[in-house]
């Protein structure tokens, strides 16, 4: 509980309630959510916070591999990536500094804490709902403010910061026990399952983008490539575009008469194209 | 009353897509998600058109307080469509109060569909990547690209998609719904599946320590993997965490305490 903790721990804090899903302050999801509230953003800010810029990257690179497929969809999330990325880089920060505890704490923190205390605050929410719907209906302008932006965002931060002040401030000792103490089968299964976690937000994406069993070939494409070949995501990409754009031009409507109509008006080209294949 | 009967201005309209960009998920519940960011775009709207018409201001704060949910970048162009009918409304334009209503019921659903695959399953995935490249070693370089990238493609996807929703109002339900514009989806979203399928290769990491007898030594069995089909342990997973989600309909949290029982199983019998 050393004193120099207190600003670092105070300035997580604040950056887990600009990174959270429903913060306002950064054009929304654009700048908070989707920006800050990723683990890679996070391991920059927490390592200024803490002084060691290094340090906190690679924390943030381990713990962003775990969560890339996070997902929010209608609300529904599969691990609270916020509290994950600032509790658990914040707390390796504050203790051993290495990566791979970043990893296990983010996971515990993320996967059972985090997900608590979010799944509570939008159940708990309809409370401010219910005060705008009110305001609505008076025609309080200023009512809607309040209990829309003002009052959410209040506790929003206080559900935010708070906890994570508490975590990293106070939680040290805690984790330096635990890293001493906890066995080994389950810093393994922790490890293990931080591959594995990727796999659900995946899945989840799978969930929207094939609508049909038939894109599983698209899919299988992009695994093979990927896995057997060896192309990074950015090469990936183009051959996913071309295959997109053949695909596009594949379902034109009326394709078949284009074509004909195109054979029968420009048999000029033909010709030529003719001449220059002999 | 018709000296107040002006279009929205430049301003104005800006206002509204900056209030929506900022609060949309401010008040969130799994009751109401975006509903009332809605209202509270509309409130320099309500005291332009309606402070001298209390009853219309009651109804257009009303319409704009119900359950909405979609992706909010992309979903923009809902916003630009609904603000040029309220604003024919208000003008005293033929269109009916139940429209905007209507028009938000119908084409959340579809922009959520599009705008998810679009921003969660293409653009930070991709941009994910390459600041993750970019920040081995612990460079800043690779978070600052993901910032400065991300900062500049979210809002202007936010910007462009209210505009145009504006500009063509009611027409552009077609461009979202219309034949074409299924078209364009349908490529985009197969463009997002071998994307996804990327990221299965190369973001679940899961090796197994078993070993089997190959004639008269033993050999690993991840060894034979990686030489006949590699990563083959992470797809599978990504395909039974798939089915338990599509075809179990079970749901995030489920999965996550089944996959944990998978790991830990596997830890203590010496499998991963």
């Amino acid at each position: 509980m050393e004193m120099d903790l207190l600003i670092p721990a105070l300035l997580t804090g604040i950056f887990c309630y600009l990174g959270a899903i429903e913060s306002a302050c950064l054009f929304g999801m654009s700048g908070g959510f989707y920006i800050v509230g990723r683990p890679l953003v996070a391991g920059l800010l927490v390592g200024v916070a803490f002084g060691d810029v290094q340090a906190g990257i690679l924390c943030g690179l381990a713990v962003q591999g775990v969560f890339i497929a996070n997902l929010s969809t209608g609300g529904a999330t599969n691990s609270e990536i916020t509290y994950a990325a600032y509790g658990g880089i914040g707390l390796a920060m504050a203790t051993s500094k290495d990566p791979a505890i970043a990893v296990t704490l983010s996971i515990l923190i993320g996967q059972t804490f985090g997900l608590i205390f979010y799944n509570t605050r939008m159940a708990l929410y309809s409370f401010w709902n219910r005060r705008a719907d009110i305001a609505a209906e008076q025609n309080d302008l200023a009512g809607i403010r309040m209990n829309h932006l003002v009052g959410p965002q209040i506790t929003n931060f206080l559900l935010r910061a708070i906890p994570i002040f508490l975590v990293i401030f106070f939680g040290k000792d805690l984790v330096d026990w635990l890293l001493q103490n906890i066995p080994q089968v389950v810093t393994d299964t922790i490890s293990v399952l931080g591959g594995v976690l990727p796999a659900l937000g995946i899945a989840m994406l799978m969930n929207i983008v094939i609508k049909e069993k038939s894109l599983f070939i698209f899919f299988f494409a992009g695994f093979v490539l990927t896995a057997f070949a060896g192309l990074s995501m950015i090469a990936l990409v183009f051959i996913a575009a071309l295959v997109a754009y053949l695909v596009f031009l594949a379902t034109k409507p009326g394709l078949a008469l284009v074509a004909e109509s195109a054979n029968q008006n420009t048999s000029e080209d033909v010709i030529f194209e003719d001449d220059y294949l002999f | 009353m018709s000296q107040t009967k002006e279009r929205l201005t430049k301003k104005e309209l800006r206002q509204i897509w900056a209030r929506w960009g900022f609060t949309h998920l401010s008040s969130m519940s799994y009751e109401k998600l975006q509903a009332h960011a809605w209202a509270y775009s509309y409130i320099p709207f309500a005291k332009k058109y309606y402070s001298d018409d209390p009853e219309a201001m009651r109804r257009l704060l009303v319409r704009q307080s119900m359950f909405y949910n979609t992706e909010p970048q992309t979903g923009q162009i809902i916003n630009g469509i609904v603000a040029s009918l309220e604003e024919e409304i208000a003008m005293g334009g033929d269109v009916p109060e139940e429209m905007p209503i209507n028009i938000k019921a119908t084409l959340m659903g579809p922009l959520a569909g599009i705008g998810d695959s679009i921003i969660q399953g293409i653009i930070v995935p991709i941009l994910l990547s390459i600041g993750m490249g970019l920040a081995s070693g612990g460079s800043v370089v690779g978070p600052l690209f993901y910032i400065v990238s991300y900062a500049l493609i979210g809002p202007t996807i936010s910007y462009l998609c209210f505009h145009n929703g504006y500009k063509l109002g009611i027409n552009a339900i077609d461009v979202i719904i219309g034949e074409n514009a299924k078209r364009i989806t349908d490529a985009f979203n197969i463009l997002g599946v071998m994307v996804v399928g990327g990221l299965a290769a190369g973001n679940v990491a899961l090796t197994t320590k078993l070993e089997i007898p190959m004639g008269d030594e033993l050999s690993s069995l991840q060894a034979l993997f990686d030489s006949n089909f590699p990563k083959i342990l992470p797809l599978i997973m990504v395909l039974l965490s798939w089915w338990m989600i599509s075809k179990k309909r079970m749901s995030a949290t489920k999965i996550i305490i089944v996959l944990t029982v998978i790991s830990a199983v596997g830890v203590v019998l010496g499998v991963f």
